[in-house]
């Protein structure tokens, strides 16, 4: 499945591949994680607050390729996406394993990813050095195989993710 | 030096292993602290508690890789409500993880706060294995960590301090699931359950 999370509505091109979900999370109910762990040690796989979260986490699990976009803030996601991102950690295990030398946690059922993230905002040289090494991060955390990293200013985010979603049709 | 203004932000702040590392900090600290809680409803009035502090101590878990949503937030309305004087910004940061340097980057976003805010940035300390050192014959080697993050801000020397426990990545690999199969254990869930490969079914 191709999953496109974004932070702000899109209007997806015509030309794009027809298994592509696409969800707004300006648009759902996404409460903050609260860090009770209950998702690895109560209901393990499921996170105990039961609003808008619970569908997506889910559909990243189980996409293979994913396009996140959203603004930056402090070389990092904004509130709404890093909120859905801290609500995700039911897909992974309390349980930890060694991963390209680190401790990381074990993964659930979670397909690994060619991951683009579409980062939008006035982001600085050193803001967007800061960006890089997140995501880097993060693909060792959320089973991206593969990333790569756009910055554009915000009026040009309809283009980028056009551009992104056609290069998906194409391969 | 004056006071210093401590901010849990930890999302669960009231039972949180931030608030352990901040207490411990504050009675090891020679200066005079004030620790407060950041909740969703108190950022204004955290922004002007900050006007009687010279020095601020970010005290938060690594949340996905970064800063936790609740620090973000508040960091977004003080960048809204800037104090007339701005204290210097410190670090102590915690994960669960055997690397510190797992938290590098969530150091980098305060750095770049205060870059773009105009406030000096003081002194870190990042510990690893966060979730359970305090728990473990290793816990004074936090205690020594805290006093010299106390001394360092103190003294303005801008150190950048690390701890963990000093156990080879297998046995803590062992000792983690330990730990947590415990954990399931107190709720009632088993092992096998906790390994679960089903996501919401």
């Amino acid at each position: 499945m191709n999953l496109i999370l974004s932070d702000r509505p899109l209007a997806l091109p015509e030309t794009g591949p027809d298994d592509i979900r696409l969800i707004d999370l300006s648009q759902r109910k996404i409460a903050n994680c609260v860090g009770c762990f209950g998702c690895w040690t109560k209901t393990p796989g499921k996170c105990v607050i039961r609003d808008d979260a619970v569908e997506v986490y889910p559909a990243i699990a189980a996409s293979d390729r994913v396009l996140y976009v959203s603004r930056v803030k402090y070389g990092g996601y904004d509130t709404i996406m890093k909120s859905m991102l801290e609500r995700a950690i039911p897909v992974q295990q309390a349980f930890i394993r060694l991963f390209h030398g680190e401790t990381h946690h074990v993964q659930r059922a979670v397909a690994p990813k060619q991951a683009v993230i579409l980062a939008y905002g006035d982001i600085s040289p050193r803001e967007q050095q800061v960006f890089r090494r997140l995501v880097e991060r993060n693909a060792s955390n959320m089973n991206f195989e593969s990333h790569r990293v756009v910055f554009v200013p915000e009026h040009e985010v309809e283009e980028a993710v056009k551009k992104e979603v056609e290069a998906w049709a194409r391969s | 030096m004056g006071k210093i203004l401590i901010l849990n932000g930890s999302p669960r702040a009231p039972r949180s292993n931030s608030k352990a590392y901040a207490q411990w900090f504050t009675q090891v600290c020679p200066t005079e602290t004030e620790t407060y809680a950041i909740t969703r409803d108190n950022h204004l009035e955290l922004c002007r508690a900050m006007e009687n502090c010279d020095h601020l101590l970010l005290v938060f878990p690594l949340y996905a890789d970064g800063i936790p949503v609740t620090l973000l937030n508040f960091l977004k309305t003080l960048e809204e409500n800037p104090p007339q004087h701005k204290p210097t910004v410190s670090v102590l940061i915690n994960c669960g993880f055997l690397e510190p340097e797992q938290s590098e980057v969530a150091i980098s976003m305060v750095e770049l706060f205060c870059e773009q805010n105009s406030y000096p940035f003081g002194s870190v300390l990042s510990i690893g294995s966060g979730e359970a050192i305090l728990n473990t014959p290793f816990r004074g080697l936090v205690g020594r960590k805290l006093k010299q993050l106390a001394a360092s801000m103190t003294r303005r020397q801008g150190r950048r301090l690390k701890v963990t426990m000093p156990l080879p990545k297998k046995l803590f690999l062992r000792a983690s699931t330990t730990y947590w199969e415990n954990y399931g254990k107190r709720n009632g869930i088993t092992r096998a359950q906790m390994e679960t490969m089903d996501i919401e079914i």
